[in-house]
């Protein structure tokens, strides 16, 4: 049995040598370099032009992607890692090329022109040339277009495309390899935090169990939520915006439409508002002098009604037909 | 109060002593039936201006399963089977709903016939919510009152409660949904468990379980309920709080609640089963471990010992943890359920379940909406909650902890604004009868006295003289950095009228503000769209019902009706007709397969609605109207979500242009312009206009010159403006052609011999 | 006549307002039952009007006793499945307006007979050798049928009713003739006969305008049937209720008399050839042409009327009009789509009226009163508007006896 196995084995390179030397197989050339550096071919126009010529007997995945920090594509860049990873898993779990699928990656600054004969204005787009000759051959030339325009940035759903796209072929499964760095650096880290509480629990207790502090953190999470700070995150809009004239404009129009700007701004009045009435409620009673309280009375219920009224004008430009005001602005 | 020290001969008889508490008593009841009949008198704006009638979409099922209810009885409505939604699958509806709301107007609707008035069930219904939130306005002055020292932050509560456009929004008369009576039992549950936790009885424990167990079968958000109250039973241990009144009243409200929440079909042995109730299960354990660490303390008093013990609960704890962790990744435990888990992870359901993000209220929520619906009351939110912190007491902490989590929640998703405006409207009245406490009192104090009479309690002199003194004490120790000083109280008249002023001048405002978003927001049954002639008169656009109406009296009873899941709750309980998918949106497939029918060829849709043996296809198109809720808007979601299933055959890119815009006109693509709901929407459109002058006034583009032809439908009705188009599904054709080639051959372009063998591929039936 | 004045043609008036009584009164007669020939028509002229949407006949006969003793029952015969479509029948005394005690009722046949009668007891059994002249108007429910059945959505509708060109008749008439009222001059068909039949010897039928004559004929024996048709245009919608149901309620708490009613319409007309297009329908919307959908109704209520209202099974519909002064009281109606051919409409209309009109206490009886309602207040249509079936209730207050 053993035995059998051995021969087998070294007789595979010999056949491998057969078929490209017979044949002088362009596929056999590339995926050779694909397995030796385990990963996707690097491409530019001429490789990308030679591994798509017709008649082909294999599949070519190309991803065009355009990986430069000053087209800031931060999904080139989220993506490259993820692709190399599933080329690097493909080649691997299938070593002998039955599956005759190739990588490459075409980078914009490698492969203008056919970026230019493409007429691809968007990048990442991953092209599927399926083979033209060969038991699995399709018809027409056309490749196989997958779409990022949703936002996919894993490798998972690109292998079950893959998959879906060749049925035919044997699929190696994606298992994402265990990130044992990430694991050691947890392990790590929770020991050290759990030492750091043990040695400094004298000094830290206080701060946590200090009232003032908690007091800050649900109130700054409070004003955080209620200002909209989720619809940024979720939604990522932009900070601010240019309007027409060129300067900046810190309110969105619409109701539904903020700039993250904008949030903190409303934020902060209502944090300016809240520590108002806070100051009324506790601090002015407290104030021994009449002088001094009178005029604080005064200043933080001037305060109340400047900001409620700017929030009130704010909320205007947002709802156009919003009816109410008040008298400073 | 002591307010009244001058003049103690007349009115000092009415608000002093035993009369006076009895005289206070008596008007906080009139306050609260006058807050109680403003809540409800706001909240029916609908009625006055439209009539009564169910709202949307969703109560659209309640009046209909409710209908079932007081005709069949209780046990059929168990057990129903409904085979007219989801067809031909059917729905086992009585296993799949919250039944509360329906039972709850069964009862009021068969009391009131005892009690010989014979009221229509519809009329029940649609003032189901009013009526209840009457009560919310009650259990958040009770739940407030709890809360702080102040005998005017529950009227101000309940008040605020009242006619806070944050949860009119869900409750005005004809929303007949869960949250009308949900909102109710969240907020009295709340009262019943700080209730319980304060007193320690298992009495309150145990009220405290019974409406949670009605609260779950009543509206789904009442894992919301069961993740606080065990959280803040967490916190109050972590706070080195746990008591003994924690305790029972913890272990009363799980036990009991538990039982009580698996009674209903729907949760079943979800408690046990699923993340969703975990914690309440993990600090469940917790909370036995460490009553069992205190009493072996009490008995044990040797510091080593007890370090070892308090390792030991922590080992235990973390062991159970681990478990749980182990079980839910078996599969033992469900794991977090989509919708919930979509909360914490905001990508999440955009990318895998596309159903719920496309659901407008599940929103992430904008600033405007939060000012929108609370108005000032969202900067008194932050004062309220710091001054929770002055004497943090158990219930004030839970106060804490719900704002923050329901801050949270209602940023994420617009729908949360409804948990968050119950303590929105408590904190604020907290803050704000701080400030009209201490502005409102009459007497000045004197100069002299303020350094003798150290105050910790924000509280004046006299409401509240029974505080321990050791209390007092220990909050100044650890208290907050505003309240160290020793209280004074006001001095100058001017001080007080000002801000007592100005206070009352926002407070207008805010019941203007109130009045005018529930007059222009809120009000509106979306059936019936209402809007302004130029002589400034109401003009009434009834498209939907009149196209309902036709379903209803002119299509066969079985006829099977194809529409956008969003409709189909609609068509059930106003057309009365079958239909494919519904508001429950609970088979992803089959919207999927309504969405690749509306978003492919005819020749591929065809077949897909014969085999659902689909007799009417409902589109909504607002293009006349300028309507934007219309099926093209939301016509990219159909895509997403038939995508998600049939990624070869469906793709979202194929809708928009090279540029990557969403259009319609001229430059839609191929795809777009061939779709079935593109054409049965512009179907004929162009008629309506001078040549080449068709306008879509939603989209704003000029259509293209030539409509789209149809040939395996037939316009069977359009309603008056247009919004519903109902097409009739033609049968085969009795030649054997198909649908495009008699079409061909009415129009009398019959295509010449030759060409025909050609060009005509083999018609090959898709079966999916 | 107020019946006639509002079309109505319910299986009411005598037929129906007897149903307590007919257990009684009705006569089971076998099959081979024949009317004895009593009688003999001297002279008969039937009018037929098609006017609006269902047929009117009225038989203006002068009828002689040929039996030796005076006889008082005259029979009146229908087509199998005619009679139970009748929607009324009047009887009078044309000479003698005055003379009134006329009784109507069905013979009831064994089902399978070919004839069915109505038996007209005259007030004053009429002696031998006598004539007198009677008057009968009778409406058919349903008799109208468009041809062809199926219409485009603009066309014309033609309306084709078969008839008899000898009146129906259980007794031998001696001279006779059928006059047609028809609703336009646009008559496609209708049936000529020979002239050998005509008492003067001319093709039948004679035309003069909108009118169209059958006859004279000479001597025609008993329950002789000719049978012609003629199809007309009539774009009108054939407005059919198949039930009314009508709830009259007394309140003496709030002093209010509440009626409701709840109808059941279809629309008997010619059907869409093609499917209902918005598009057509907004583009006539301008000019207003004749069609066969029911657009609008108009209900004339009783002065003083108030708070109509005008619901179906899903709500209010809001294309509704109120308007009531003095001098009347108006509901005016637009259903929430148009009916056209072969669509139905159910929907409830209801107002309120101040009960000092209806009732009156009846003079020396202390607590007796008497309720004076109109029994029906249907639809006022120009084109007339059938009814198959009426419920009227009377709720009285509670303790009423």
């Amino acid at each position: 049995m053993k035995l059998l196995t051995i021969l087998t084995a070294s007789l595979l390179p010999f056949t491998a040598l057969a078929v490209k030397k017979s044949s002088g197989d362009r596929f056999q050339q590339h995926f050779a370099k694909q397995l030796s550096n385990a990963g996707p071919l690097k491409l530019d126009d001429k490789l990308y032009g030679d591994l798509t010529k017709t008649p082909r007997d294999y599949s070519v995945a190309v991803l065009l992607t355009a990986l430069e920090a000053r087209f800031g594509c931060q999904l080139c860049n989220e993506f490259q890692p993820e692709w190399e990873l599933l080329a690097k898993q493909w080649t691997r779990g299938d070593r002998n090329g039955e599956g005759r699928l190739l990588f490459g990656t075409l980078d914009f600054m490698d492969g203008k022109g056919t970026f230019q004969a493409l007429q691809l204005q968007t990048a990442p787009v991953l092209l599927l040339f399926p083979p033209t000759t060969g038991p699995n051959a399709k018809p027409d030339n056309v490749p196989q277009r997958f779409d990022f325009s949703s936002g996919i940035n894993k490798a998972e759903p690109i292998h079950s495309w893959l998959v879906r796209q060749l049925p035919d072929i044997p699929h190696p499964a994606f298992v994402r390899p265990i990130n044992y760095l990430m694991i050691g650096i947890g392990i790590t880290a929770v020991l050290g935090v759990i030492t750091f509480f043990t040695v400094a629990a004298p000094y830290v207790l206080p701060i946590i169990q200090n009232r003032n502090l908690w007091a800050a953190i649900s109130l700054i999470a409070v004003l955080l939520f209620t200002s909209g700070h989720m619809f940024n995150h979720i939604r990522k809009v932009p900070y601010v915006a240019q309007d027409g004239r060129g300067d900046v404009s810190y309110f969105a129009g619409g109701f539904q439409n903020q700039f993250g700007l904008e949030t903190q701004i409303v934020a902060a009045m209502y944090g300016v508002l809240a520590f108002a009435t806070i100051s009324l409620a506790l601090k002015v009673p407290r104030i021994a002098n009449p002088q001094t309280q009178q005029i604080a009375v005064v200043v933080w219920g001037g305060v109340i009604l400047g900001m409620y009224s700017f929030l009130l004008s704010v909320f205007r430009v947002k709802n156009g037909g919003y009816p109410f005001w008040l008298p400073p602005f | 109060m002591a307010a009244a020290t001058t003049e103690k001969t007349t009115t000092g008889f009415f608000f002093e002593g035993e009369t006076g508490r009895n005289t206070r008593g008596l008007l906080r009841l009139i306050i609260l039936c006058t807050i109680a009949a403003a809540a409800i008198a706001s909240r029916l704006f609908s009625v006055i201006r439209f009539e009564s009638i169910i709202h949307e979409f969703d109560p659209w099922f309640n009046f209909r399963a409710t209908k079932y209810l007081v005709q069949h009885g209780f046990y059929p409505f168990w057990n129903w089977f409904d085979d007219r939604t989801w067809h031909p699958l059917g729905r086992v509806t009585g296993g799949t709903l919250y039944p509360g709301l329906m039972v709850t107007s069964g009862v009021i609707w068969k009391l009131l016939r005892f009690l010989t008035l014979p009221v229509d069930i519809r009329d029940i219904c649609v003032f189901m919510a009013p009526a209840f939130s009457g009560l919310t306005a009650f259990a958040s002055y009770l739940f407030t009152s709890e809360m702080s020292d102040s005998p005017s932050a529950g009227l101000l509560a309940a008040i605020f409660m009242g006619i806070a456009p944050g949860y009119i929004s869900r409750s005005v008369a004809g929303s007949y949904d869960n949250e009308a009576i949900a909102i109710f039992l969240l907020v009295f549950t709340f009262y019943l468990w700080i209730k319980a936790v304060k007193e320690g009885s298992i009495m309150w424990g145990a009220l405290t379980a019974l409406f949670y167990g009605y609260m779950v079968s009543a509206w789904g958000g009442y894992v919301f309920i069961t993740n606080l109250l065990p959280l803040h039973a967490f916190v109050l241990i972590c706070m080195g709080r746990f008591s003994p009144r924690l305790y029972v009243s913890y272990t009363t409200w799980y036990a009991l609640g538990t039982l009580a929440s698996m009674q209903i079909p729907f949760v079943g042995f979800l408690p046990i089963r699923s993340s969703d109730h975990m914690a309440a299960l993990g600090v469940f354990g917790l909370i036995q471990l460490v009553g069992f660490a205190e009493y072996v303390r009490a008995q044990m008093p040797s510091k080593q010992f007890q370090t070892l013990l308090r390792a030991m609960v922590l080992v235990v704890f973390a062991l159970a943890f681990g478990f749980l962790v182990l079980l839910t990744v078996s599969g033992t435990i469900a794991p977090w359920s989509g919708r919930f888990y979509s909360l914490w992870d905001t990508g999440y359901a955009k990318i895998h379940i596309p159903i719920i993000a496309s659901v407008s209220e599940h929103q992430p929520t904008a600033w405007p909406a939060f000012f929108f619906d609370l108005n000032m009351l969202i900067w008194l939110f932050p004062a309220g909650v710091y001054m929770c912190f002055r004497s943090l007491k158990d219930e004030q902490v839970f106060v804490v902890i719900y704002a923050v989590l329901a801050s949270y929640f209602a940023g994420v998703m617009v729908r949360l604004m409804l948990t968050l405006t119950p303590v929105v409207c408590v904190a604020a009245a907290m803050a704000l009868s701080q400030i009209l406490d201490t502005f409102l009192v009459a007497s000045t104090p004197d100069e002299g006295d303020a350094n003798k009479k150290p105050q910790a309690n924000g509280t004046p002199a006299g409401a509240n003289g029974s505080v321990d003194i050791k209390q007092q004490f220990a909050n100044l120790a650890d208290g907050l950095r505003s309240t160290k000083a020793p209280l004074v109280g006001i001095y100058s008249y001017l001080s007080k009228s000002m801000i007592t002023g100005a206070i009352t001048a926002y407070l207008l405002l805010f019941v203007l503000h109130c009045t005018w978003v529930t007059s222009n927001a809120y009000s509106s049954p979306s059936v019936v769209l209402a809007s302004r002639l130029p002589d400034g008169s109401q003009h009434i656009i009834d498209d939907y019902r009149e196209a309902y109406y036709w379903l209803r009296q002119n299509t066969a009873p079985n006829a099977k009706v194809m529409s956008w899941w969003d409709y189909g709750y609609q068509i059930g309980g106003m057309a009365d007709r079958p239909t494919l998918v519904d508001n429950n949106t609970w088979n992803n497939t089959h919207i999927a397969t309504v969405g690749k029918a509306m978003s492919s060829r005819e020749e591929v849709s065809y077949p897909i609605m014969r085999q659902h043996e689909v007799d009417y296809v409902l589109v909504v198109f607002g293009a006349l109207l300028g309507y934007s809720g219309d099926d093209i808007n939301k016509f990219l979601w159909m895509v997403r979500i038939a995508e998600g299933i049939w990624p070869d055959e469906v793709k979202e890119r194929d809708y928009f242009t090279s540029r990557g815009e969403y259009r319609v006109d001229d430059e839609a693509t191929p795809t777009m312009r061939n779709s079935l709901m593109y054409k049965m929407s512009y179907y004929k459109y162009n008629d309506l206009f001078p040549a080449g002058q068709a306008q879509d006034r939603v989209r704003g583009s000029r259509l293209p010159a030539a409509g789209p032809e149809l040939s395996t439908l037939e316009e069977a009705f359009t309603s008056e403006n247009w919004i519903i188009r109902i097409y009739k599904v033609k049968d085969l054709d009795n030649l054997g052609r198909s649908h495009q080639e008699a079409v061909a051959f009415e129009k009398g372009n019959k295509r010449k011999k030759g060409g025909a063998g050609k060009r005509r591929g083999p018609r090959v039936l898709r079966v999916d | 006549m107020r019946l006639d004045r509002w079309a109505l043609m319910g299986l009411i008036q005598l037929s129906w307002a007897d149903s307590n009584l007919t257990e009684r009164s009705r006569d089971i007669l076998p099959s081979t039952f024949k009317p004895p020939q009593h009688f003999r028509n001297v002279n008969l002229v039937r009018k037929i009007n098609l006017e609006k949407s269902y047929p009117r006949e009225t038989i203006n006969v002068v009828i002689e006793n040929i039996d030796a003793a005076p006889q008082s029952e005259y029979y009146l015969p229908f087509e199998q499945g005619t009679l139970g479509r009748v929607g009324g029948l009047v009887v009078k005394d044309k000479k003698d307006p005055d003379n009134i005690g006329f009784h109507a009722e069905i013979v009831e046949i064994d089902p399978y007979g070919a004839t069915e009668y109505y038996k007209i007891t005259l007030p004053t059994a009429l002696p031998s050798k006598q004539q007198q002249t009677l008057s009968l108007t009778y409406w058919t429910l349903a008799a109208l049928s468009p041809v062809p059945f199926q219409i485009g959505q603009q066309d014309k509708q033609y309306i084709r009713y078969p008839f008899s060109a000898y009146a129906p008749s259980a007794y031998t008439t001696l001279k006779q003739k059928t006059k047609l009222k028809l609703p336009s001059t646009d008559v496609p068909d209708a049936t000529s006969l020979p002239k050998e039949l005509n008492a003067d010897g001319k093709a039948d039928p004679e035309k003069q305008g909108t009118s169209y004559t059958y006859g004279p004929y000479n001597e025609v024996p008993a329950g002789a049937v000719q049978e012609v048709s003629v199809r007309y245009e009539f774009t009108h919608p054939l407005t059919h209720g198949s039930l009314l149901e009508r709830d009259i309620s007394v309140s003496h708490w709030g002093n209010n008399l509440a009626t409701e009613e709840r109808h059941w319409l279809t629309n008997r007309a010619a059907v869409l050839k093609n499917h209902f297009s918005r598009v057509t329908y907004a583009q006539s919307a301008y000019y207003n042409p004749p069609t066969s959908a029911l657009k609008e109704m108009r209900f004339p209520l009783t002065v003083g009327s108030v708070d109509a209202y005008f619901v179906d099974d899903i709500g209010n519909v809001s294309t509704s009009r109120f308007r009531s002064n003095l001098r009347e009281a108006n509901l005016e109606l637009r259903p929430r789509y148009p009916l056209f051919g072969g669509w139905n409409y159910k929907f409830q209309v209801g107002w309120n009226g101040d009960l000092k009109n209806f009732v009156r206490r009846v003079k020396g009886t202390g607590e007796t009163y008497v309720l004076k309602a109109p029994f029906f207040e249907g639809p006022k249509q120009i084109e007339g508007v059938e009814y198959e079936r009426i419920v009227t209730r009377v709720i009285l207050p509670e303790g009423a006896t």
